[in-house]
């Protein structure tokens, strides 16, 4: 062991054979990648292939360097990279799974390393490695509910905490509304005006950077079509400015709309801060408190769907809806919803049952609690 | 029999963290005591999970650059040096002679950089004070400064580039790195007064935690971790990349596999770093390109995957990196070596005394930020 592990080519096309020769009735499909072969064999095969690689003395694969997961939409895909320090080679084995049956046996037993790394395997893709003994989620500790690292995850949603800014570039854009409507009512807001001239600005730079990487410009030209771009809007803005005063006279339509969205947006936000307040009052737990607001904004987006025909009541609506005598009653229902889905997202994995059966059954609990509700 | 009874005690958690100095980072330990004895631990991370490898995911090959500085803080220049050799063999980049030498003589600094601050607040845990923490900072100040000047930041560096560096280092290059050698070697035989021929210090690591090298492979160990327990691996030797295999050094391996052998493994490490780094001003040219000739600054690498694996101060670092053309990657997977050698805290602690919990995480020399990404 002390023995100092000597220098090994890279390409060892060599194994892939081996692995044939130890086991000849398993179907490897064989490629080489820039660093490694890989081989791709059928998930009812990984462990007898793993054990193999681990056991046969041709292979002696005791090093297990890393499990990634790769999401390839139509399937999940497990990467194994193995290195030998007996012979110093190394090799790659990929199997594949569907979403709706993300089922993988676990090598946990062939290899302590696996443990830590097919965990947050399992956790970021939604993997079920069976047989693992100890399937809890590693980076979070009641688990996520939805697999961030799949591609079907949006980068970012937008949060409860970006809500606020939002509202802010609401306002302004409503501002720049009432502006070009009548001036003489609304003074002009110079900072709204800019805000928007830098957004549009950006979004124009943007798409002519695109465009020019699109058609594979060099550095130099792609800044000359942002530019080129940039006087075409300015030109555009300048001739808009000349015929301004003739749009200003006639009042504008939108305007309305615009102000109805900010007043539900203000609704909106005094909903969550007053049932944060209230779950903080009452000194819950922040998923308590995540739980009530989310309730809360539902409370609120149903008394929003009742009355479509009038939407001038609606400031007035929602401090209703959130009035202070049934406060217990909705903390108590977010409670109990809370509780169903923890409920039902245990359950299914007691079950061990995948992601998407799951999720079913969070959604078929709060049904339940709807309607009891 | 019976004022046993009474003297017996129960098991007790207690539980460090996440917010604890002795943690080094944002990590909790639920420890289960027996009086003073460890009885269990279960490590508890995933507070410093950023859900960078999907970012990277939607950012081109460049922008990446500046996530793999966010991994390991400690080890900014390894990890670009892994990323952008990983995008180098995909791409098939040849890359320059002096930048290659460039990025090894700063990937070995900071290998120093690295393992200064583990000697200085492992010093801590075991119970001097601060005072090698202070020694240790004195001499990462210096080599902090000599960063600072090359690539313009402190800490988040970002100055490796596929196909080379960002831009060429200043005229006193090869000057400053030879003023900070002696300082360096100075700095260490003071630190080997204070700690390495310590008696206290030998005598309260010696024998703690070993691990055969048996185990280690199985846990997934690598670099000092490994090392220390007798296996003679260094991905520098066994697998060399870049200009690795130009340069005559030894790979330090401890006998016992305790703790004391993965301190003196660091030690050694720090000295063999030195020699690298002597020996590559000397080869090193004083003139030539820094960076290859065609790399696009929007680089399109073809299709394709590479599991590329670089020896960084914590072990073996790897990215896994697989690309269906254009200009992000597909899937971009960082293996962290302190992650892996975390895994195995628990089976290194149980059995021993609470206090040497701390020493024994210490020994470790994790980095949060690389292990949970």
């Amino acid at each position: 062991m002390a023995d100092e592990t000597t220098a090994s080519p890279r390409h060892d096309g060599a194994i892939a054979e081996v692995f044939q020769t130890v086991l000849p009735d398993v179907e490897f499909a064989v490629a080489e990648t820039a660093s490694d072969i890989a081989l791709t064999i059928d998930r009812a095969d990984l462990e007898r292939v793993m054990a193999a690689a681990r056991e046969n003395d041709r292979l002696a694969f005791d090093f297990l360097r890393c499990v990634s997961g790769v999401d390839q939409i139509s399937a999940l895909e497990s990467v194994y990279h193995l290195y030998s320090f007996k012979w110093g080679h190394s090799v790659a084995i990929k199997v594949r799974c569907t979403p709706d049956d993300p089922h993988i046996p676990t090598v946990s037993h062939i290899w302590q390393a696996a443990n830590w790394l097919e965990r947050e395997t399992a956790e970021l893709f939604g993997i079920v490695y069976d047989g693992h003994p100890d399937p809890r989620p590693l980076l979070t500790e009641e688990g996520l509910g939805y697999y961030i690292l799949r591609k079907s995850h949006p980068l970012a949603p937008i949060e409860e905490w970006q809500e606020d800014f939002l509202k802010e570039i609401q306002e302004a854009q409503a501002r720049m509304a009432t502006a070009a409507g009548p001036a003489a009512t609304a003074p002009i807001d110079e900072r709204a005006l800019k805000i928007q001239q830098a957004q549009q600005k950006a979004a124009i730079m943007k798409k002519a950077r695109e465009e020019a990487r699109a058609r594979g410009l060099s550095g130099a030209e792609e800044k000359e079509a942002v530019t080129a771009a940039l006087r075409a809007w300015e030109e555009e803005q300048a001739a808009a400015a000349t015929a301004a005063p003739a749009a200003a006279a006639a009042p504008a339509a939108p305007a309305s709309d615009t102000a109805s969205k900010i007043k539900q947006a203000q609704a909106k936000a005094a909903v969550m801060k007053k049932a944060r307040d209230e779950a903080r009052m009452q000194g819950l737990s922040p998923e308590e408190e995540k739980a009530a607001v989310r309730a809360a904004l539902d409370e609120y987006a149903k008394s929003q769907a009742a009355p479509p025909a009038a939407p001038a009541p609606v400031a007035a609506a929602a401090p209703a809806a959130a009035a202070p005598m049934d406060r217990a009653a909705k903390i108590a229902l977010a409670q109990k919803k809370a509780a169903a889905i923890k409920n039902a997202r245990e359950q299914a994995r007691m079950q061990g049952l995948g992601p998407e059966e799951e999720r079913k059954m969070v959604q078929e609990a709060l049904q339940k609690v709807a309607e009891e509700g | 029999m019976a004022i046993e009874r009474e003297l017996e005690t129960i098991d007790l958690n207690v539980n460090v963290g996440p917010q604890h100095p002795a943690t080094h980072g944002v990590f909790r330990m639920i420890i289960t005591v027996d009086g003073e004895l460890v009885v269990d631990l279960d490590p508890v991370i995933g507070y410093m999970h950023r859900g960078g490898e999907k970012l990277s995911e939607n950012c081109d090959y460049r922008q990446a650059i500046g996530y793999q500085d966010r991994t390991d803080y400690l080890a900014q220049f390894n990890t670009e040096f892994c990323y952008v050799l990983a995008i180098e063999q995909l791409a098939q980049i040849e890359v320059p002679e002096r930048a290659s030498y460039i990025r090894v003589i700063l990937s070995e600094m900071n290998r120093i950089l690295s393992h200064l601050m583990f000697i200085g607040a492992f010093g801590t845990d075991v119970g001097f004070f601060a005072t090698p923490f202070m020694y240790t900072f004195r001499d990462r100040e210096m080599i902090q400064d000599f960063f600072e000047e090359v690539s313009g930041e402190r800490m988040m560096y970002a100055y490796f580039r596929p196909g080379g560096v960002a831009w060429d280092v200043p005229a006193n290059f090869k000057q400053r790195v030879r003023q900070l050698l002696p300082a360096i070697q100075r700095g260490l035989d003071e630190v080997n007064e204070l700690m390495t021929e310590n008696e206290v210090f030998i005598t309260r690591c010696r024998g703690l935690s070993p691990v055969t090298p048996e185990q280690a492979i199985n846990w997934g160990f690598s670099g000092p971790m490994l090392r220390a327990t007798g296996v003679r691996h260094d991905l520098r030797r066994a697998e060399p990349y870049s200009i690795y295999d130009r340069f005559d050094f030894d790979i330090p391996v401890g006998t016992q596999g305790d703790v004391y052998d993965r301190y003196m493994v660091r030690v050694h490490e720090i000295e063999q770093s030195m020699r690298i780094i002597d020996q590559a001003l000397r080869q090193m040219p004083d003139e030539g390109p820094i960076m290859a000739e065609g790399v696009r600054r929007v680089l399109k690498v073809p299709e394709g995957e590479v599991y590329f694996r670089s020896e960084t101060p914590r072990g073996e670092y790897g990215i896994y990196l697989v690309s269906k053309g254009g200009d992000h990657p597909y899937r971009l997977k960082v293996r962290s070596p302190a992650f892996c050698n975390l895994s195995a805290l628990r089976e290194m602690s149980v059995g021993n005394y609470v206090a040497d919990v701390i020493i024994i995480l210490g020994s470790i020399d994790i980095v949060l930020c690389e292990v949970d990404r």
